[in-house]
């Protein structure tokens, strides 16, 4: 009952995290050009590529883990 | 006086990642290869090229290899230069000249995330995987080398943040563990590079690809074969796994200053975890996938659970794939396109390994790690001749056999993936039923 419960608000923070996460990728990919150019300028450049990776794998792999939950697969509980 | 030697231990580590981070070394491309765009290519074979980053015009020569018809003005290319064989010296010939941002077709977009999502479980399972299939899965859509080892890279420390994140949350990542291996870790990376070095120095790309190969090899079999007989021995005879003797006979070592690992449930010498973090870095130097002898190491010589080790490796991963990536994208060779669409699915694919860990035994984490070892030998072993040719110790390769050994290479890595992603599915569905059934 309990997990049940919980899917309401869970449902929505997946959707959130993943509206979010796909206007992100829309960012990067609708600007290709500057995106390659800025990115590959080497030295203290390498911040952009380091900081997005960053930065994605918050957003994306909360939406991520937010949507294994949601689908029901979770971590065995141990008690 | 322990804490001392801790931060002394961690201090050295951050030193060398910031003097090779500067010094743009290390881990980064090799000095051959140019990195702009072809400003004019002239009817004589020479071409006018305007290097990145300091916009100095070099004047270029292009060999035969090259086709002049072939080489894109205005657009970013990576340029790769003749080498003197006796002097070393870099010359202005243009050996061979590859785009540096491929164009990416759907097919190729849905190639790169089925491989990000197997190699991401096989990531949040064994602790380390995915890196060793996706560079070559990369440079076969075309993608240059340098460009895919450095894109890779940085995927893999994201990945394996949120892998060790949802590990550590599990109660089986050792942060301590893993942070104090991946200093040393990054002293073996040094020591590794410095061995890659020498060799390329004495006998030139053929000897240094056939060092790689001959380790991975070596290191595989041997490794692979002795965590493949110990998973099959806990499978049949359904104990639960022991710490070995060497492991026990170093933790009663005591040899200050001793550690005590709090999730591993160790305490140790640190003077027995540096052999085994140095092995790994020079491991990763190597061959790029450190976690082959990370996680046995830590399991065999260490004395942690195959449940800790897999997921301490992650630990070692984040540390060692950011250091990597800070060092390719001083270079700007990263690809974010490439990274960004392999982390699409590697990041679900992580995640859902980790969880998958919490409904198996501890010996199945060894099964597929000494599976994969084994089937990714078979890959490399199949380059082996190749080099031995390149090297002049035996006859060349006819063309038919070449190709053939090329394949072998390549579908065992896809083979590799494809079997560790069965194994870890199907054990994962079978604990998830068994659960559920438990509950009912």
């Amino acid at each position: 009952m309990k997990k049940q419960k919980a899917k309401g608000p869970l449902a929505i923070k997946t959707l959130i995290f993943g509206a979010l996460s796909g206007f992100l990728y829309y960012l990067v990919f609708s600007n290709e050009e500057w995106v390659t150019t800025t990115y590959t300028m080497g030295g203290w450049h390498t911040i952009y590529p380091v900081g997005t990776a960053l930065v994605f794998s918050f957003v994306h792999g909360t939406f991520a883990s937010n949507l294994l939950s949601l689908l029901g697969i979770e971590a065995k509980s141990s008690h | 006086m322990k804490k001392l030697f801790m931060f002394f231990i961690l201090a050295l580590g951050f030193v060398f990642i910031v003097n090779t981070a500067w010094a743009g070394g290390g881990g980064g491309p090799p000095k051959n290869m140019l990195k702009g765009v072809f400003v004019k290519v002239n009817d004589d074979r020479t071409a006018d090229f305007k290097v990145d980053g300091t916009g100095e015009i070099k004047h270029l020569v292009l060999t035969e290899q090259v086709d002049i018809k072939e080489i894109p003005l205005e657009r970013k290319v990576l340029v790769s230069l003749i080498t003197e064989e006796k002097t070393h010296k870099i010359t202005n010939k243009v050996k061979s000249v590859s785009i540096m941002f491929m164009d990416l077709t759907p097919s190729k977009i849905i190639a790169l995330l089925v491989v990000g999502l197997i190699g991401g479980l096989l990531s949040g399972f064994i602790g380390s995987g995915g890196a060793f299939v996706l560079t070559p899965s990369m440079m076969s859509l075309g993608v240059p080398g340098a460009v895919a080892v450095a894109s890779n890279m940085c995927h893999k420390f994201p990945k394996a943040m949120v892998g060790a994140y949802k590990r550590w949350k599990y109660g089986q990542a050792d942060i301590k563990l893993g942070l104090f291996m991946a200093a040393t870790a990054i002293i073996g990376v040094q020591i590794g590079i410095q061995i890659q070095k020498y060799i390329l120095n004495h006998w030139g790309n053929a000897g240094s690809n056939l060092y790689v190969s001959l380790m991975f090899v070596i290191v595989l079999v041997v490794v692979g074969i002795y965590v493949f007989l110990d998973a099959y021995k806990l499978a049949k005879g359904g104990k639960e796994a022991e710490t070995t003797k060497i492991a026990k006979k170093l933790q009663s070592i005591n040899l200050p200053p001793m550690i005590h690992f709090k999730t591993a449930g160790i305490k140790i010498s640190v003077w027995f975890t540096i052999p085994v973090g140095v092995a790994t870095g020079m491991l990763a130097a190597t061959i790029a996938v450190g976690g082959f002898i990370g996680v046995p190491g830590l399991i065999y010589v260490i004395g942690a659970s195959a449940m800790v080790a897999s997921a301490t490796e992650l630990v070692i991963a984040f540390v060692m794939g950011m250091w990597g990536s800070i060092q390719w994208g001083l270079s700007g060779l990263i690809d974010i396109r490439l990274t960004l669409l392999i982390l699409a699915a590697s990041l679900i694919g992580v995640q859902l390994g980790a969880l998958g860990t919490t409904y198996v035994k501890d010996y199945m984490i060894k099964i597929v790690m000494g599976a994969v070892m084994l089937i990714v030998a078979v890959s490399r072993g199949a380059k082996i001749p190749g080099y031995l040719a390149d090297l002049g110790l035996r006859a060349p390769l006819d063309p038919g056999t070449a190709s053939l050994l090329n394949s072998v290479s390549f579908w065992a890595l896809v083979a590799a993936l494809g079997t560790a992603g069965i194994i870890i599915s199907a054990a994962m569905i079978r604990g998830m039923l068994q659960a559920r059934q438990g509950t009912n």
